[in-house]
């Protein structure tokens, strides 16, 4: 090392100053993120309602959630949600992503127009596509208008459908951002990989199957968890376009947890389902960071 | 029998014409070599042998068939490539077995020719790696490899050893030429490394803008280049090419040449091909090695401005006729920069060229 040969005062300001410089955001960090994830901890053991108190009735708000029919409806819409939102975001990316990979015409502007949906907040996508999806409004007036009148298309309304509209305004909106993901993976690939499977006899087809898509494997992992951090902190796009309903039909464990800490004074039991969700999150993540951060030591 | 012929084939992407009428016939078991600066088509030219990229216009006959309109899995080819193009997520054995599978070899088969191919280029020891896992000569290995599991009818090799560094590529060079010998399948190679082309080829095309400038083997290229560019490009150091007047004395015709204050003439020989060009001006070429010491003291009296001794030959760096000369001297003979050496062209190897024209002259 060449620091022994520094004047002293450099070695103070080159070792005072970076911790300086990232003190406060460390402080605001470790305050308001973590700080407040604990806290929470310490409120899901407390009989907290509308304001927090320190009540300490163990896990008892753990047996209430685990016991309550609407946690469990979330939990079941959850992994719908989960399982049809990322499978699905995943395969339209996908197959978008090679179409446009296909040396077309006007890629970039195409591009833009997949890509565009993911510029707009959930808010925003869940209002139009209610609107679409309303059945008094949208589609279903549509074709009604159009003089089908047999046609229905009630999801938006129905119970056991409504959790789909969801899926569907879900991948709508991150379809692109998969595609966009892809498509610098597979602009990665050599070109001559493709010619020598060209030249091996492959189809096309076959080509993406076998080398291509196999060769997209640290894309995968990468969008797997985007989306299924999405997934579990989907919020807004239900509120938005369901508000949950009809009844509860369509909660998420993210508006379940909304519903009980902030409109129906049942703080404890909101922080107890924020920390299920902190843990799924974890069981997710977790494991995926290590295996990142082992392997870049590695490198 | 003809094993590769390309009839009048032309290419162009809107206006722009990569390669402008482009005439080669291969015999069977030849070491065709396209060779050119980067941009001269040569690629374009390999990608159509392939089937990768089509002909604008022309034909391409391999084994005496048309396969203009043939894929290239059925124009019974195998190509490598400079990047080695290997399949990342297989590994060695199945790398190598894909082409096999896609063609519906059976499973017995494709593990014999595995083994055979291994044996052939020594890698039984990688077969179960990852490409990633390899070393750049490993690589280049294993996709020769690839390329010989099958016995195709022609082998297409695109620059594969760029690469490499220095040491392994002539290796591999020599490796790839007893493989030629062994198996005496007719092979094309691209590259835009002259050693390489003079070195392998039984053939060498050379490439220019589109154009094949000369195609012939390699002693006919080195020996009587058809014009200054091929001159220039084969050949390490280039050929140097001096300015001078043809004249005619006493009957000789010959050319003057000129270093500080000495002058000489030096006659050519066989000279009369000339007679049409004396009092014109010509560019002579000489190869560096076609100059001698002359012991007697005559020759030209040059001022040597600089010495590279390579070990084997040194390098003299003098001005004739106003351009820079390097001549290629046994180390005993060379002398320091700023002495006299008196140096004779070997003009029975010197080759002329038409100023306006570039094109050899005679």
């Amino acid at each position: 090392m060449s620091v022994t040969s520094r004047p002293a005062h450099y070695g103070f300001a080159e070792h005072w100053l970076p911790r300086l410089v990232l003190a406060p955001s460390f402080l605001l960090v470790l305050v308001f993120l973590y700080g407040f994830i604990a806290w929470n901890g310490a409120l899901s053991f407390t009989a907290s309602r509308l304001l927090p108190n320190y009540e300490w009735v163990g896990l008892a708000q753990y047996e209430a959630l685990f016991a309550s029919e609407r946690w469990w409806v979330a939990v079941h819409n959850l992994f719908i949600f989960g399982v049809l939102f990322i499978g699905g975001a995943m395969a339209v990316g996908i197959v978008l992503a090679i179409l446009l990979d296909q040396k077309i015409r006007l890629e970039g502007a195409l591009r833009t127009i997949y890509l565009y949906p993911l510029a707009l907040s959930f808010i925003v996508t869940g209002t139009a596509w209610g609107w679409m999806l309303n059945p008094g409004l949208g589609l279903e007036k549509l074709m009604h208008d159009w003089g089908y009148a047999g046609f229905s298309f009630d999801w938006l309304v129905n119970p056991d459908r409504s959790i789909y509209t969801i899926v569907i305004a879900g991948i709508w909106q991150s379809s692109g951002f998969v595609m966009a993901l892809f498509l610098a993976g597979l602009r990665g690939i050599d070109d001559s990989i493709i010619k020598a499977a060209q030249i091996d006899g492959a189809s096309l087809p076959r080509i993406y199957w076998r080398i291509i898509l196999p060769a997209m494997r640290p894309v995968f992992f990468s969008t797997l968890m985007i989306l299924a951090h999405i997934a579990i902190k989907s919020f807004d796009l239900v509120m938005a376009l369901t508000g949950g309903g009809p009844g509860f039909s369509s909660d998420l464990p993210a508006t379940f947890m909304y519903q009980m800490a902030f409109t129906r004074g049942q703080m404890g039991l909101g922080a107890a389902s924020a920390m299920m969700m902190l843990v799924t999150v974890s069981a997710v993540v977790v494991p995926y960071l290590y295996s990142e951060l082992r392997r870049s030591r590695h490198v | 029998m003809g094993a590769l012929a390309i009839k009048n084939v032309t290419k162009r992407f809107g206006d722009t014409h990569i390669l402008k009428g482009i005439d080669i016939h291969v015999d069977s078991g030849e070491f065709l070599i396209l060779v050119g600066p980067s941009g001269c088509g040569k690629s374009t030219l390999m990608n159509i042998i392939a089937g990768l990229e089509s002909p604008s216009g022309g034909e391409v006959h391999i084994a005496d068939r048309i396969v203009n309109d043939v894929a290239p899995k059925d124009r019974d080819i195998a190509m490598v490539f400079q990047s080695y193009a290997l399949y990342p997520t297989m590994n060695v054995r199945q790398n190598i077995a894909f082409g096999l599978e896609t063609r519906g070899v059976p499973k017995k088969e494709q593990d014999e020719v595995i083994a055979r191919v291994a044996k052939m280029l020594q890698m039984d020891h990688l077969l179960d790696r990852k490409p990633g896992q390899l070393s750049g000569g490993q690589r280049q290995r294993v996709a020769m490899g690839r390329a010989l599991a099958r016995n195709p009818k022609l082998f297409l090799f695109d620059e594969p050893l760029s690469n490499l560094d220095a040491k392994l590529r002539v290796e591999m060079r020599t490796e790839i030429k007893q493989l030629h010998h062994r198996l005496k399948t007719t092979i094309v190679y691209v590259t835009h490394d002259q050693i390489e082309a003079m070195t392998l080829g039984d053939k060498i095309a050379v490439m220019k803008d589109g154009v094949i400038q000369q195609f012939g083997s390699p002693q006919q290229i080195y020996d009587t280049p058809a014009n200054l560019f091929v001159a220039g490009f084969i050949g390490s150091p280039s050929m140097n090419f001096i300015p001078a007047h043809l004249a005619s004395e006493g009957g000789v015709i010959g050319v003057s040449l000129q270093s500080g204050d000495a002058a000489c003439f030096a006659p050519l020989l066989d000279s009369q091909r000339y007679a049409a060009y004396v009092g014109k001006r010509v560019i002579v070429g000489v190869r560096p090695e076609q100059w001698d010491l002359a012991a007697d003291g005559g020759g030209l009296a040059c001022k040597i401005n600089l010495t590279e001794p390579t070990g084997p030959d040194t390098i003299v760096f003098t001005q004739i006729n106003g351009i820079e000369v390097q001549a290629r001297l046994h180390p005993r003979d060379a002398r320091s920069p700023g002495s006299v050496l008196h140096l004779r062209p070997d003009m029975s190897k010197a080759v002329l060229f038409d100023p306006e024209t570039e094109i050899r002259i005679g």
